[in-house]
């Protein structure tokens, strides 16, 4: 693999993840991670429609209007989303996450970083490097809830996966961690420690 | 070929529309059998949770297949009534009532006309109706158990479509919530049939309510909790007629 390619994954994981340094997608950071397994799920989620919708506009690039490529994008990408929606609804075993997740996976259509990869990346390179950047931003995305979503879960119910962790002994769970403005708070830390982490990325 | 020319632009999103279209009416023709399946489990679960006899939890662990046949095992007997409480048709066997139902319902309900809803008893007695109403983000809706032949709540568990996680959604995600209408009565002689009281339900010095019909609302969630009582004040008024005949026969007659 050559190392341009192997840059395209690894940025977007680490020194240029979505979350903490484009500061994109917090909503749905904020909103999803009470559980790991919703974080989980909505990390896939991403990935899927991230990947795919980057792959079919990265083929469909030189062939879309410069006018209405916006709207061609925004097309694409609702539709990766309701197709995402509708499979998760189809199985038992996702069916009362989706139920849970409501509202946030339809919006991941909003998702600021879908909708961004696909302008500043697709649009301007071959498919199968648009397809992995697409899945490395969504990766980098998941990363971060996943994160959250382990402290969340662990803090705020004394579980993971909704396995008894803490609570047989005796820990009584903070509701303040299953509130968003917790998760601001965790997602504020880990900005913290990638800058102290990374010099580059801090104000003089 | 100019891509930027009016012609082209009109007919290539005419071309991309029309194929997101089909592939997305495709799909969704394809799984509607499997979400279907899926949201009617989901809805016995959850009068199957409100007559206890599992949690939801259980039930959502042990699967579609063994919802479906504990319920089959349990159900007496489900029927329609009228607002006037008269039986109008029994319901195929393992018919429910899906959340779209109840809101075709709801609006029969609300504007007067001839509303036809669902009665389920459980072979040990338990007779659970469901409620529905708007919430504050979306509709609201669940299911109340009585205990046999009475108004006294046995159980009840609510779901709704987006209430705030953490505040509305407490309706579904908090035991505790639900817990409180166990051992309250239903009072299906005024039209405030059951209250959800915001600042806490008035309390004798013993600590215990003054009327069996108020529980507490869930506080940082009053629209959600008003609109889950109106819910319950509108559908159980509904019933009251069916309940006032089924719980004492007699006094009708008298």
């Amino acid at each position: 693999m050559d190392a341009k390619l192997k840059e395209t994954i690894l940025n977007p994981i680490f020194k240029g993840n979505p979350i903490t340094v484009l500061v994109l997608g917090i909503c749905s950071s904020l909103a999803v991670t009470v559980t790991l397994k919703g974080a989980l799920v909505m990390a896939l989620s991403v990935i899927v429609v991230c990947g795919v919708s980057s792959l079919i506009l990265s083929l469909l690039r030189n062939t879309i209007p410069s006018r209405v490529r916006i709207i061609v994008q925004l097309v694409v990408v609702a539709m990766m989303v309701i197709l995402v929606d509708q499979v998760l609804k189809s199985f038992e075993a996702t069916y009362a996450i989706d139920k849970q997740l409501s509202v946030y996976i339809g919006l991941i259509i909003t998702n600021c970083i879908v909708m961004g990869r696909i302008e500043a990346f697709a649009l301007g390179n071959k498919p199968w490097p648009s397809f992995l950047d697409g899945v490395a931003n969504g990766a980098g995305y998941g990363l971060i809830l996943i994160i959250v979503a382990f402290f969340r879960e662990l803090l705020g119910s004394g579980t993971l996966f909704g396995v008894d962790i803490l609570n047989w002994l005796g820990y009584v769970p903070n509701n303040l961690v299953i509130l968003p403005p917790f998760a601001l708070i965790l997602l504020g830390c880990i900005v913290w420690v990638q800058r102290s982490i990374q010099k580059d990325l801090q104000e003089k | 070929m100019n891509t930027n020319s009016n012609t082209y632009t009109v007919i290539y999103t005419t071309i991309i529309v029309t194929l997101v279209a089909a592939i997305l009416a495709f799909v969704s023709q394809g799984l509607k059998a499997k979400q279907e399946a899926n949201e009617k489990a989901d809805t016995i679960s959850q009068m199957l949770t409100a007559a206890k006899f599992a949690t939801k939890a259980e039930l959502q662990k042990s699967g579609n297949t063994a919802v479906l046949a504990k319920y089959d095992e349990q159900i007496e007997q489900a029927f329609t009534v009228g607002t006037d409480g008269k039986k109008i048709a029994d319901l195929e066997r393992g018919k429910v009532f899906s959340p779209k139902d109840l809101k075709k319902q709801n609006y029969k309900i609300k504007d007067g006309s001839d509303a036809e809803i669902p009665v389920f008893i459980f072979k040990n007695g338990t007779t659970v109706v469901p409620v529905y109403g708007a919430g504050l983000w979306g509709p609201v809706w669940g299911y109340i158990a009585f205990e046999p032949g009475s108004t006294t709540i046995k159980g009840a568990y609510f779901d709704h479509e987006s209430e705030t996680a953490g505040l509305g959604a407490k309706i579904k995600d908090d035991p505790a919530f639900q817990a409180e209408f166990e051992g309250e009565k239903a009072d299906f002689t005024t039209a405030n049939v059951f209250d959800i009281v915001k600042g806490g339900a008035p309390k004798n010095p013993d600590g215990k309510s003054v009327t069996d019909n108020m529980i507490d609302a869930i506080t940082g969630a009053t629209m959600t909790s008003n609109g889950l009582d109106a819910a319950i004040d509108t559908w159980l008024g509904a019933y009251s007629a069916y309940f006032k005949g089924a719980v004492n026969p007699k006094t009708e007659e008298e």
